[in-house]
């Protein structure tokens, strides 16, 4: 079953990142955490302190460059930035970022909806 | 099954009716800046309780009081494992609160948006 108290933190955050990226934040569970990510549940709140920690460590992470961020980007800006006010303004940071990046308001507008309707037709 | 509220800077959980006798405790006062998040885990039920140090531990019934698991101190009091929140705390008596309340979802609510 899980690693032992000693896991390594990034790969963790690397591998919630994907799976938060995935399907919706309320349904993953703890268990699905534990048994994803290989980690004892004592040492995840331990680390963590809560799914939001982690979860808040995964979006960091995940929007910051590598892996499956614009999925992610794409579900936190549905479902938690509306409720979570820190998710809120991590996402306001990454997109400011992207319009600056891409040149305006509109091609970052283009490039989330692009993604979207992907994820649609996949 | 727990009452959770905020009062001041603290975090108030207190517990209902029987619970008090079960868990040997009626209630406890952290202060928010030692409570680090809240999170649903029905799961946190089926394992391991470690050592009951103090209270009642009927397996599948209910779990209350304090036990100590992984060289940690964690309080439960919990009867319905779907209805179960997880208070990770630090520089506390207890490393954790597994606390049974009305609504998981509000009084996560709660915690999250005063901490």
């Amino acid at each position: 079953m899980g690693r032992p108290r000693a896991f390594d933190e990034d790969e963790v955050v690397r591998d919630a990142a994907a799976l938060f990226a995935g399907r919706a934040y309320d349904s993953v569970s703890v268990d699905d955490l534990v048994n994803h990510l290989g980690v004892h549940r004592n040492s995840l709140y331990k680390v963590f302190g809560s799914k939001r920690g982690l979860y808040l460590a995964a979006l960091r992470h995940g929007l910051a460059g590598e892996g499956p961020g614009l999925d992610l980007l794409l579900l936190a800006m549905a479902e938690r930035a509306p409720v979570d006010a820190e998710v809120a303004a991590l996402v306001q940071a990454v997109l400011h970022d992207l319009d600056q990046a891409l040149g305006s308001a509109g091609a970052t507008a283009t490039l989330l909806g692009d993604r979207l309707r992907a994820r649609a037709a996949s | 099954m727990a009452d959770v509220r905020i009062s001041g800077a603290d975090l108030v959980v207190e517990m209902n009716g029987f619970d008090k006798l079960w868990a040997l405790k009626s209630s406890l006062t952290i202060p928010l800046a030692n409570v680090r998040g809240a999170t649903l885990d029905p799961g946190i039920t089926r394992e391991s309780k470690g050592i009951r140090t103090a209270g009642t531990h009927w397996p599948g019934v209910i779990t209350a009081g304090s036990f100590r698991v992984d060289g940690e101190r964690v309080f439960w009091d919990v009867r319905d494992p779907m209805k179960a929140i997880v208070i990770e705390l630090r520089d506390e008596h207890y490393a954790r609160l597994i606390v049974e309340v009305d609504d998981p979802r509000a009084t996560i609510g709660l915690i999250e948006k005063s901490l």
